[in-house]
């Protein structure tokens, strides 16, 4: 499960609470039990839903800055055609575009990827088990009909995501040459045969689903979702960023490459070996500049934050791990 | 005439009392902060650990690679404008053996920042 700390850091619970409990029928009463995260983007609450004599775990997820409306719509109606394709996401209870505001199903499980790893330490075929699940999901998720997905934003032209990668370097006001290499190489190296675009989770990764003994009980985080390359969402979970330390284990620190191969090609995924290794080195050279961003924004004055100016200091692991990707 | 304890010693005891001390007494945002502020005073003692010798050798080696002396922003500045300026299928081997200079530079910057991330 995800942290339960202290009590919802809210200035005026009882107001949420009641905002809360409007968006749902009938005479809900809502008690905000715990705070899941406190995201720059989103914070995350854990609630009880008291109704007819009967209490409901649910949680609510409030944009921090009201999004786009556009972009709550957007990701509440993948998540319902992510559910129809048998993709295990949380039930939506209740959505409130105008307020950033999600409300939907608990599920037990756990996020937090270090407490993952140790389950994963602690049961020998939970690793395997997780990969397989990985593989599926992402299949699954690449089969979702686009037809009513026109109006995401397409990222799966390669030509185009490196100019956007060049743009983002360009917008640092420090020059970072192992990332101009990395420009670079994107384009030195076209994508031989590019895939039909899909829908891509855009942030499937250990840390964004939840995970049980019983391997993974839902995917979350649906806010980076847009239309791409498959082979996109697969090189993010395997960038040694998020093996936490297991870099042997490719797949997020619990699995063989080989497996999550098997297990997408099992479930109707095409494998393209040489696009997932372009988009490993565009998803490392993109996480690269994000955390030299975060780290601009605080020297900027923009935000005030430690954590922010510390991503500075992680920005050369990155460099490390894009010098090595590009050997050619 | 010199402060006693130097940098290193008092970033290190900082270090060692957030986490044996304040660490525990803290929750939620809080905790994450002092985690982070721990490693980084740890990452500040072994830079004042290494001195200015590492940068110091970058920056020659860079002044070599370009032809030109600098400070290392400047050649740094340089180094970057030198690879737009160039076709990206340029055949000179500019760009891999800026690779190698710029490889020995992070494993340096590693040593002080993730110990061990290298290796």
């Amino acid at each position: 499960m995800k942290d339960h700390t202290d009590a919802a850091d809210e200035t005026d619970t009882s107001a949420l609470s009641a905002r809360l409990a409007a968006m749902l029928p009938g005479n809900a009463e809502i008690r905000i039990t715990g705070v899941a995260s406190l995201g720059a983007q989103r914070r995350t609450l854990f609630l009880d839903i008291l109704r007819d004599g009967a209490t409901t775990q649910a949680v609510a997820q409030i944009a921090s800055q009201v999004l786009d409306p556009a972009d709550i719509e957007k990701e509440a109606r993948l998540l319902r055609a992510a559910a129809k394709a048998g993709v295990a996401v949380p039930h939506l209870l209740a959505v409130d575009a105008k307020a950033g505001t999600i409300i939907s199903e608990h599920i037990a499980g756990e996020s937090i990827p270090r407490r993952i790893l140790r389950l994963v330490d602690a049961q020998a075929d939970l690793g395997s088990k997780l990969t397989s699940d990985c593989g599926r999901l992402l299949a699954m998720i690449h089969q979702i009909p686009t037809e009513e997905f026109h109006d995401l934003e397409n990222l799966g032209n390669a030509k185009r995501y490196a100019e956007e990668m060049e743009e983002l370097l360009e917008s640092l006001t420090a020059p970072h040459p192992t990332f101009r290499l990395g420009v670079r190489w994107l384009g030195r190296h076209e994508l031989d045969a590019p895939a039909a675009s899909v829908v891509v989770h855009g942030d499937f990764r250990i840390g964004n689903f939840l995970a049980s003994d019983e391997g993974i009980r839902a995917v979350l985080d649906w806010e980076l979702v847009h239309l791409g390359d498959p082979m996109e969402d697969l090189a993010w979970l395997c960038l040694r960023t998020w093996r936490f330390g297991a870099d042997d284990l490719v797949v997020g620190g619990f699995g063989q490459l080989e497996a999550l191969r098997t297990a997408y090609e099992k479930a109707g995924g095409t494998w393209r070996a040489k696009a997932f290794d372009w988009w490993t080195v565009a998803r490392t050279l993109w996480w690269g500049l994000g955390l030299a961003r975060q780290a601009q924004a605080h020297m900027q004055g923009e935000v005030n934050s430690i954590v922010l100016a510390a991503s500075g200091r992680r920005v050369v692991e990155l460099e490390y791990d894009l010098l090595r990707l590009m050997q050619d | 005439m010199l402060d006693r304890p130097d940098a290193a010693t008092l970033l290190k005891a900082m270090a060692a009392t957030l986490s044996d001390e304040v660490l525990p007494e803290t929750s939620g945002g809080t905790r994450h902060a002092v985690r982070v502020i721990a490693n980084l005073c740890r990452i500040l003692e072994r830079e004042f650990e290494a001195g200015p010798a590492g940068p110091e050798r970058t920056r020659q080696a860079l002044a070599e690679l370009l032809g030109q002396d600098g400070t290392l922003p400047e050649l740094i500045s340089e180094l970057d404008r030198s690879l737009c300026e160039r076709e990206i299928r340029d055949d000179t081997g500019f760009d891999s053996k800026v690779r190698k200079l710029i490889l020995a530079d992070v494993e340096r910057r590693l040593a002080i920042d993730r110990p061990g991330y290298s290796s």
